[in-house]
């Protein structure tokens, strides 16, 4: 903790700084954990009076439209808007030779130029600090070639109605010379292959992650008895979430006002700024409800949409008028999945389900989200490792996370395990066990971490193994491959996998609690809502650290210019960094209002007082008590008039950092809570169908502040996740590199009647290193769902499926009959 | 419509004539004792209880009537090819979608949407509320209008039967097992008053 | 969507008389479920200049059983035939079909005239912005035959380098399976003569000609209807194959069978090899599955619907089932 002899800015980095300790909760539960708690933004939200992006007007606004790409990759040789100028209504045109938009770019990759060089190289991975991080390079916001199909290119227009503009656009008159094209990464590494970058000679990517190594595979592979080698395919999938992206922006003078819909919206006023060259303090960023984001709102600078900021901005100083930028849908297909992959294996194993060694090749398309390895690293005791992971450009959109970078991760993690327990004809459950541990080191090592950190030591994925195996009924019904037909013909199949919990190591964010003079409390600070109920859980910490009840605590994290930004809701990190935030704001808010009321009691210290169930008492004495809001009745500036003196106010602020992201290893902070999930399918074998009929997840969240909105994620989680394995996928076509399913009809996700029963089971052991033990879940279901159905349906047919998503035609002629 | 404007279209049932004199004998002798039609495009009808009368142009959808015009923002557009469900109202007892309904087609009709439910204290609202039925929200009250047209029409639902009705209704945060926890509920209430 | 002129047609004389005078310029609209979705998307190079509306001609949604025929206005919701009790009674095919067609909501809106006058759903077809000008739109090539082929007909095309194109329908073939009759403004159509191959076109309507109702005779006692559906998800999608078929039998054994596929061809495929096949049999997987072969025999699947063959089998041989 601080001491006393620092200053003011270091005593807050200071008490900002994460700890390795286990945090120990010194309060009573009342709110933290209970059910039936009514969400925050739960009636706005089902009343419909929730205002997301897509739904603000403004008087007078325009409507903002950009052209996308017919072509996988072309330029434009002639383009003449004459005709669309014409058409009334419209009013503003924005051509790809505007001088004012000529030459702005996006950055290709990651967050600002130079961002994850400089953690890269400060964490001794790379020795330069990289420019952006391996992708595609600066991106005109609106060029004159198309790099991929649906590309926004060559003119934008602002016109009275959309309808206008659409009409606008279709009224351009333009010649295009088409390029060649690749669609597989593979094709893309052929020597008679385009190349699709200017001034490149080969389509692949830089990234410093392109190989990974621990031990001596060789080595391993020497001492295994078996060796098992396969390859599998992971087709594209992407977020498709429920609102279509737009921004609404108006000039106020020099002052700019956006609504945002955006997952990091600091980040992306940081971005805009730069871009647009504005400074930081004129720019107001309102961040309306969101629907869906997943990722893809996630990364301001890689995403095309970002664009439409930019040309938004520009139409909006032009017309004098606020400009409303819209995408429709199937213009929401502008990414994919960071996990467009062809994965070679090289497995050794011993007979008792000892894994000796790991050898993955992995071949991504676009962009590589994590090489494939690093779960071998966090979370088993396997040592030897290698990995070589590259990735290639092809003509598609820029990859992303999709509600989670750890998707390769996962990816080759189950298909690893379930691979090697059938290969040796053992329960995967027992090899998961086996195998289990961290950086080569087995659970002793982890076992010690916890005892000298302050954790219990719980076997956590012992635990999640148990809890799951009685909820699915695994000992009764897991049999060998292909052995079970059911009585309505359908085989019958289970798998299981497993993985460290989400206890992540990153997220930075900041907060205030104002105690109004009332004796409620707000918390100040800006959050986009994404779903993932935080401000509930924030309020429920609050709560019960300051003593009062869930309904005083309120939050209206709408606006950006409050001062204090909350960590972003992603990363499975929002509660694990902010709730540490809130609950330092509340203690420090707490001792300030101890200390006002001892003022008020006149003879006792603030450390002889306590709050509980909105009253300050006097521990020795509990019967002596005053209300909070009693005490704070003044504690507010006030009109200065008749008699009335104000008191300071009560208000508290904090910021927390939960750690570096690349560091987790390095500064010793192993993840020490598992997750187990388990499914049951059905096989149809003469159509080829796979159905779903029962998920079971286990995942230790360490404490759940919130149940049902941890069973929520977990729900979620496992329709998308299961979705993503059976029936979501990108289709090009092969000819001419258009995406053919740019609708919610043809990119199929499930409905409320396509799966059997989801279980959503949590333990709550302590071991993560959130508040009071808590740990994330927001997107490990969904991240560990998917190759999950690749053993399920072995399990059911006795042949493996290793090309994902798997469809009936996959199917079907695994067995030998399409 | 350029053919019909160069001739004369009866304003009472648009039959077209090639001399102005011609229509004027037609109206007088077929129609003398109709009042003179509203203008095309005059719609009148009832949303959440208020009736509203409106000038309409041909190619707007009833849901850009209620969400644009109208300001009422529950009925989102998610898909907006009649594949989620997301833009449902109520049309006179109906669930349907209102991104693929013409609002000229809706004159007469009487609409609910998820404001309307809300207000009128249906116990929807609070058992989806208590039941945290929703992540991101944007899809919910497409879910709840068409939970209320079903529970009208079937006020002792099955589990079965509630997943069926919703089956419409898609929810990219897969808030699925959580709705019919909470119709069971709301159709509880509604029951036992 | 763009500007359009719209009617309110008060008569079906009133309705032709409009799309007289507009020819391919005007469209019918009943509930509008396919319609405006090609609109919005802007597929076609012409965009219809008027709709005529059909919703406001009184007395086309009706459902009602007299003299052993079901007769079912055009305007009639597929939900209310779907739930109607005299449909699940004596005509199940039917019902089912209904039942399984796109959505709940799509279901309270979507006609069944309008179903069986549905356009194509082919990928290409369909791509925003009119994307791909093909054989179907007056262009010069079809681009499914090369192309990513996977939801297309595994029977051929309407045209040897033609359309591939299958019919979406889900109840046009429970209609044929129960040899139902269209009425139009003009003529009574067999149903099992509405649906054309012709390349730009579904069903053999001219330009002015309307449906009016839909004729459903009552299968004889001694027979039974059913419909299944394969498709990827169980709502809100359309058949990658259908199928239904009417079965009478005696004595347990197969009298007479009536078996029709969809969205495996461009138009419903009736399955009369299978039917052949199953005539004199009684109800076993063994027979239903060699109907299922036989109704497949004369497939030939493009590069990337092999698959569908195996299904449309299983499909016909689950119908056949169905019906026991
Ligand atoms: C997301 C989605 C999923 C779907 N899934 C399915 C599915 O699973 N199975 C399926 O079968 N369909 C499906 N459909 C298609 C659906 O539109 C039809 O099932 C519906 O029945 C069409 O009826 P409608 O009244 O809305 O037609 P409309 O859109 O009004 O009309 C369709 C066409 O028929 C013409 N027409 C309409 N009525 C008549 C008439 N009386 N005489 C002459 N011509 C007429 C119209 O001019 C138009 O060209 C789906 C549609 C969508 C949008
Ligand atoms: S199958 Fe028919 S609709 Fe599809 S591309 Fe070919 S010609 Fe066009």
């Amino acid at each position: 903790m601080a001491s006393d002899n620092l200053g003011d800015y270091e005593r807050v980095q200071e008490e900002g700084k994460y700890s390795l300790e286990a945090d120990i909760p010194t309060i009573t539960f009342t709110e933290i954990g209970k059910r039936g708690i009514r969400r925050m933004d739960g009636y706005e939200k089902a009343s419909g009076k929730a205002i997301y992006t897509r739904d603000m007007q403004l008087p007078g606004m325009l409507y903002g439209r950009v052209l996308m790409s017919p072509y996988a990759r072309a330029k434009i040789l002639r383009m003449d808007t004459g005709r669309a100028e014409a058409l009334p209504g419209v009013r503003s045109i924005m051509r790809y030779d505007d001088p004012e938009i000529e030459g702005r770019g996006l950055n290709g990759s990651y967050f600002a130029p130079g961002w994850v060089g400089r953690q890269l190289k400060r964490s001794g991975l790379v020795e330069d600090e990289l420019e952006g991080w391996g992708l595609k390079p600066v991106r005109p916001v609106l060029g004159d070639e198309a790099w991929y199909e649906g590309q926004p290119v060559g003119v934008a227009v602002a016109a009275d109605s959309e309808d206008i503009a659409n009409e606008a656009l279709r009224l351009v008159d333009m010649d295009w010379e088409e390029l060649p094209f690749v669609l597989d990464q593979e094709e893309a590494l052929k020597p008679d292959a385009p190349i699709l970058r200017p001034n490149s000679d080969s389509n692949l990517l830089e990234d410093p992650r392109q190989l990974l190594e621990v031990g001596d595979v060789e080595k391993g592979f020497k001492e295994a008895d078996r060796i098992i080698e396969f390859t599998a395919r992971r087709n594209a999938h992407l977020w498709a979430g429920a609102e279509m992206a737009s921004v609404l922006v108006r000039w106020r003078g020099d002052n700019l006002e956006m609504w945002l819909r955006e997952q990091q919206p600091y980040h992306a006023k940081m971005l805009f700024a730069e871009w647009m060259d504005l400074p930081m303090n004129r720019i107001t960023v309102h961040s309306p409800y969101m629907g869906c984001s997943f990722g893809e709102r996630g990364n301001p600078a890689n995403n095309p949409s970002n664009g439409m900021n930019i040309l938004a901005a520009l139409f909006s100083k032009r017309t004098g008028r606020p400009v409303k930028f819209l995408y429709n849908r199937n213009e929401t297909f502008f990414g994919e999945s960071g996990d467009m992959m062809v994965s070679y294996f090289k497995v050794g194993a011993k007979e008792d389900g000892t894994i000796t060694a790991v050898q993955i090749k992995n071949v991504f398309a676009v962009y590589m989200c994590t090489p494939g390895i690093e779960h071998f690293i966090d979370n088993t005791r396997i040592p030897n490792l290698k990995c070589e992971a590259i990735t290639v450009d092809v003509s598609k959109a820029a990859a992303w996370w999709d509600r989670c970078e750890q998707l390769p991760n996962t990816f080759c993690f189950t298909l690893v395990f379930d691979h090697v327990a059938a290969e040796l004809g053992m329960d995967p459950t027992e090899v998961a066990l086996k195998n289990d541990g961290y950086d080569s080191r087995d659970t002793t090592h982890l076992s010690k971490y916890k005892s000298e950190h302050g954790f219990p030591d719980r076997d956590s994925l012992r635990e999640c193994i148990k809890a799951g195996k009685k909820a699915i009924g695994w000992d009764e019904k897991w049999h060998p491959p292909g052995t079970k037909k059911l009585p309505n013909g359908k085989m019958h199949g289970m798998a299981f996998t497993w993985d460290h919990a989400w206890d992540d190591v990153r997220g930075t964010g900041s907060a205030a609690i104002l105690i109004e003079n009332d004796g409620t409390v707000s918390i100040i600070g800006q959050q986009a809502d994404i779903g993932v109920n935080p401000w509930t859980a924030y309020c429920q910490i609050v709560a019960d650290e300051l003593g009062m009840r869930y309904q005083d605590i309120n939050i209206k994290p709408f606006d950006l210019d409050q001062g204090f930004a909350l960590m972003s809701p992603d990363g499975s990190c929002n509660l694990c960094s902010n709730g540490i935030v809130l609950r330092k704001a509340a203690r420090k808010a707490k001792k300030m209002l101890l200390e006002l009321a001892a003022q008020k009691f006149e003879d006792v210290r603030p450390e002889e007082l306590d709050t509980k169930d909105r009253i300050i008492y006097v521990k020795s004495d509990p019967k002596r008590e005053k209300t909070i809001k009693e005490v704070v009745a003044r504690a507010m500036p006030m009109f200065a008039s008749a008699g009335y003196w104000s008191e300071a106010p009560v208000i508290a602020w904090a910021w927390h950092t939960h750690g570096v992201w690349g560091e987790a290893l390095e500064t010793g902070r192993p993840r020490l809570g598992r997750q187990s999930h388990f499914i049951e399918v059905e096989v149809d074998t003469e159509t080829g169908t796979v159905e779903v009929s029962r998920v079971v997840n286990v995942n230790d969240v360490g404490k759940a502040v919130s149940p049902e909105t941890v069973e929520g994620q977990m729900y979620g989680g496992s329709y998308l996740g299961v979705g993503r394995s059976l029936t979501e996928e990108m289709i090009w076509d092969g000819k001419t590199g258009v995406l053919l399913n740019r609708n919610l009809l043809d990119y199929k996700y499930a409905t409320m009647v396509d799966y059997g029963p989801v279980d959503a089971i949590f333990l709550e052991t302590g071991l993560g290193h959130g508040p009071y033990g808590a740990i994330g879940v927001g997107e490990a279901t969904a991240t560990m769902m998917p190759a999950l159905l690749g053993p399920a349906v072995y399990n059911a047919i006795g042949h493996w499926i290793d090309d994902f998503p798997i469809t009936p035609d996959k199917v079907l002629k695994a067995l030998g009959k399409a | 419509m350029k053919e019909a404007m160069s001739k004369f279209l009866c304003p009472y049932c648009s039959t077209t004539f090639g001399v102005f004199e011609e229509l004027k004998a037609h109206a007088i002798s077929d129609h003398k004792t109709e009042s003179v039609p509203a203008p095309e495009g005059l719609i009148r009808l009832t949303v959440n209880r208020e009736v509203h009368e409106i000038q309409v142009e041909p190619q707007w959808t009833l849901n850009y009537l209620i969400h644009d015009r109208l300001g009422l923002t529950s009925p989102k557009m998610f898909c907006d090819r009649g594949a989620c469900g997301s833009c449902t109202v109520i049309l006179d007892g109906r669930p349907i979608l209102s991104c693929m309904t013409l609002a000229i087609e809706c004159d007469g009709t009487t609409i609910e949407t998820a404001e309307g439910i809300a207000k009128s204290n249906h116990p929807l609202l609070d058992s989806y509320v208590k039941h945290h039925t929703m992540q991101c929200g944007y899809c919910t009250p497409g879910f709840i209008t068409t939970s209320k047209a079903f529970l009208d029409r079937n006020p002792n639902p099955t589990e079965e039967e509630i997943r069926e009705a919703l089956s419409g209704n898609l929810c990219r945060c897969g808030t699925y097992p959580q709705h019919p926890k909470a119709v069971l509920e709301a159709a509880k209430n509604l029951r036992e008053g | 969507m763009k500007k359009f002129s719209h009617v309110n047609a008060l008569t079906i004389d009133e309705a032709v008389s409009i799309l007289r005078r507009y020819g391919d310029r005007a469209s019918l609209i009943a509930g509008g479920t396919d319609l405006l979705g090609k609109m919005k998307d802007r597929i076609l190079s012409r965009y219809p200049e008027a709709l005529v509306n059909l919703k406001t001609i009184p007395g086309l949604d009706f459902i009602k059983e007299e003299n052993r025929i079901l007769e079912i206005g055009a305007l009639t919701r597929l939900e209310d035939i779907a739930i109607d009790q005299t449909v699940r009674g004596g005509y199940a095919a039917l019902a089912q079909a209904a039942n399984r067609t796109a959505s709940p909501h799509l279901r309270e809106m979507g006609t069944i005239g309008g179903n069986i006058c549905q356009d194509i759903r082919c990928w290409y077809y369909r791509h925003p912005n009119n994307r791909f000008p093909c054989l179907r739109k007056g262009g010069g090539r079809c681009y499914a035959i090369e192309g990513d082929n996977r939801y297309h007909s595994i029977f051929g095309g309407s045209v040897e380098e033609g359309c591939y194109a299958v019919h979406p329908s889900d109840t046009a073939p429970a209609l044929i399976a129960l040899d139902a009759e269209i009425r139009t403004s003009k003529r009574t159509i067999k149903a099992g003569d509405f649906f054309q191959v012709e390349v730009t076109k579904t069903t053999v309507l001219d330009e002015d000609e309307i449906v009016t109702k839909i004729l459903v005779p009552r299968p004889p006692e001694n027979a039974k209807s059913g419909f299944v559906k394969f498709a990827l998800r169980k709502t809100i999608d359309f058949p990658i194959v259908n199928c239904a078929a009417l079965i009478s039998s005696s004595e347990g054994k197969v009298s007479a069978a009536r078996i029709c596929l969809n969205a495996g061809y461009v138009k419903p495929y009736r399955a009369s090899r299978a039917e052949e096949v199953i005539v004199g049999k009684t109800f076993n997987e063994a027979d239903a599955e060699a109907a299922g072969s036989a109704a497949v025999s004369e497939a030939k699947p493009l590069p990337h619907n092999g698959y569908m063959v195996q299904i449309a089998k299983t499909m016909v041989k689950r119908a056949i089932l169905a019906c026991g």
